[in-house]
């Protein structure tokens, strides 16, 4: 039943959710149709989870990247702290071995003194070099990589033979033999010295060259780890872009397509269906709208039909009030044709046309007369009544005097009323300017109501009284009547209801009237009530404009 | 001066009785139509002095008959009276447009008709 349609593009849709066509927008839309990210969203859009969980998943993975980017740098940090401590270390090793060098030319500059000066004493500030010397050594000897220990024994070994030389020297010192000590020192104590020297040289650089390719990988390291956080950082930013950006278009895009579905409903495509990927909140908002677009195209169908059915019966009653008002027009002429031969050959007969009447016929042709009047008003009303309810009623309005169609009331029942010794009274205030209407139905009405009152009426009066409200005119007929019952006052204005049955029998009459007079009232726009209790009396007022409107209410 | 004429264009026998009846004592001289079209040509032919016409006729009627009265000069004066039958509202009002001179709805009083006939065409 729901035409099929095919999905709409991003760009297809209209208002509400208002895509526009700024750079931000196009630039989605070019990352949606020619990236990854475009199957990505579908994919996001079709995992069968609630918005809460998938934003909630989105936030994890992002705060995961930055605990792990954390993680990361304080790794880096520790290593690089560790580095200086190493570098540090290799600082202090390159120190001792120079102290251990300083130490050595200090023994060999003190041997040089004692051998000058040929003092004792000055033996002693060797000996304490010495202590400094191994001390110093020790301490690198402590830390040292198996490699150096080989270099600093045989350092140890060849300070061990100086001392001993050292010891030798003091002893002839003391012996008072300088040159025999001279001869010791330069026989053995220098080239000792000499090699212990070499080989502390050969200790400072090595501590050196080890402190130099430590410092080496220590700066290649760092720049790795550098290296490594800011690509980690960089991939995380994206990371974090692109989940935000599937995220957001996996909830933009529907929402987009059901601010399209809406206003296409809105403009009465009733038939409209949205299809959006979405597994979650927005595939059940999806599903609802759908059904409610099937429920409303087939309201609107069935409106439509209700509708063409609608005109079809309008046509129908057309064409029956057509045939009515064709009926009626034939029918009131052909009952008028024999009335008129009736009514017309009884007055011919009655004014002698014929000759002279005899006496005896001269009350059954008034009889027949009569009689023939009062068909001839029953069809009127017959006819009026069908021409009101087949809306080809039409009053023709003209200016016209009320104390004028009062008069022609009164002029009309004042015999009738006379005859049953009721008191018949006319009230027109002087100052009601000319009126507008149809003078003709409202006569027509007055009459009705005006006869039925007389007709109603055993004893009293009857009187007609006009009064201006405004732009109103108030017509009323009162009576000392035998009033209406409170239950009946609702069916008095109905077709061929007379208050009581009985009533019929007793006062004769069609029950036409009241409901004829109410119609005409209603075609002046006007309205008609009536006031009444049992023994006392009616009164009927009706109330139409002083001067009714040309195009008046039908 | 010799006696006015009249042309009834009616097709119900009774009521052209009606008025034969009430003229048979007056000076005026009837004719007689059952339809619109012989009323019509009954009228150019015999030039009356007033025309009775009925709304409703066969063949035509009497306001398309009255139409075609009032188009032709050589019957464009004489008065008609046009008898309607007040089937809907406004039978008068076409009455006078199609260019009666005067209407009585039906059923007409045969008195009424005469103080009209009397009135349009005064007795010779």
């Amino acid at each position: 039943m729901a035409p099929q349609e095919a999905t709409p593009r991003a760009d297809s849709v209209v208002p509400i959710a208002a895509p526009g066509s700024g750079l931000g927008d196009r630039t989605a839309l070019f990352l949606l149709t020619r990236s990854p990210l475009g199957a990505l969203v579908q994919w996001v859009a079709r995992v069968p989870a609630s918005i809460h969980a998938k934003l909630l998943c989105a936030f994890l993975l992002v705060v995961l990247l930055f605990f792990t980017m954390g993680a990361m740098s304080l790794d880096t940090i520790s290593r690089m702290s560790r580095h200086s401590r190493l570098l540090d270390e290799a600082h202090k090793r390159v120190d001792s071995s120079r102290q251990v060098e300083h130490a050595l030319a200090m023994q060999m500059n003190f041997t040089a003194m004692a051998l000058l000066l040929k003092d004792e004493t000055t033996i002693g500030k060797i000996l304490r070099e010495n202590n400094r010397f191994n001390s110093t050594l020790a301490q690198i000897d402590q830390a040292a990589p198996s490699e150096e220990r080989d270099l600093i024994q045989r350092i140890r070994a060849a300070q061990d033979e100086a001392l001993t030389s050292v010891a030798d020297i003091a002893n002839l010192l003391r012996d008072g033999k300088p040159d025999e000590a001279m001869k010791l020192q330069l026989a053995s104590g220098y080239p000792l010295y000499e090699r212990i020297e070499g080989l502390v040289g050969n200790l400072v650089k090595t501590e050196e060259h080890r402190m130099e390719s430590l410092r080496e990988s220590v700066t290649r390291a760092d720049r790795r780890a550098m290296v490594l956080v800011g690509a980690f950082v960089g991939t995380s930013i994206l990371l974090a872009l692109a989940l935000g950006f599937v995220i957001s278009w996996s909830l933009i895009l529907p929402v987009r397509e059901a601010g399209g579905f809406l206003s296409a409903v809105s403009k009465g495509e009733f038939g409209a269906t949205i299809s959006v990927p979405n597994r979650d909140e927005f595939g059940a908002l999806a599903d609802h709208m759908n059904r409610m677009s099937v429920a409303l195209h087939q309201l609107d169908e069935d409106q439509r039909q209700a509708a063409r059915q609608l005109r079809a019966l309008n046509e129908q009653l057309e064409r029956a009030s057509r045939a009515k008002s064709e009926f009626l027009a034939s029918m009131s002429h052909e009952l008028r044709t024999p009335m008129n031969a009736i009514l017309g050959f009884t007055e011919l007969l009655l004014d002698g046309t014929y000759g002279d009447v005899p006496e005896p016929l001269k009350q059954p042709l008034a009889d027949i007369q009569t009689n023939g009047w009062h068909l001839l008003r029953l069809i009127n009303d017959v006819l009026d009544l069908s021409k009101i309810e087949a809306g080809r009623m039409e009053l023709s309005l003209v200016e016209y005097l009320v104390p004028d169609v009062v008069g022609t009331v009164q002029a009309s029942l004042r015999s009738l009323a006379m005859e049953k010794g009721l008191e018949f009274r006319i009230q027109v205030p002087d100052d009601i300017p000319p009126a507008f209407g149809d003078a003709k139905r409202l006569t027509q009405c007055l009459l009705n109501l005006a006869g039925n009152a007389i007709k109603f009426t055993p004893s009293g009066r009857v009187v007609i009284q006009v009064e201006r409200q405004g732009d109103q005119l108030l017509y009323r007929v009162s009576d000392t009547g035998i009033g209406i019952p409170k239950d009946q006052i609702e069916n008095v204005f109905a077709e061929f209801r007379q208050a009581d049955t009985t009533i019929a029998r007793e006062f004769g009459g069609t029950g036409l009237g009241l409901s004829l007079t109410k119609k005409f009232v209603e075609l002046h726009g006007g309205r008609i009530w009536v006031e009444s209790e049992v023994g006392r009396g009616s009164t009927f007022v009706f109330s139409i404009a002083l001067r009714v409107e040309e195009a008046a209410p039908a | 001066m010799s006696a006015k004429t009249i042309l009834h264009i009616e097709d119900n026998e009774f009521n052209r009785k009606i008025v034969r009846d009430l003229l048979a004592r007056t000076s005026y001289r009837l004719i007689e139509a059952a339809d619109g079209e012989s009323g019509v040509a009954t009228a150019k032919r015999e030039r009356p002095d007033l025309i009775l016409a009925d709304i409703q006729l066969p063949r035509m009627s009497g306001l398309d008959a009255t139409r075609a009265l009032r188009a032709d000069p050589e019957t464009a004066h004489i008065p008609i009276i046009v008898i309607t039958s007040f089937a809907l509202s406004g039978d008068d009002q076409k009455a006078r447009e199609a260019g009666a001179s005067h209407y009585l709805a039906k059923p007409y009083s045969p008195r009424e008709l005469l103080e009209a006939v009397r009135r349009l065409a005064p007795e010779a």
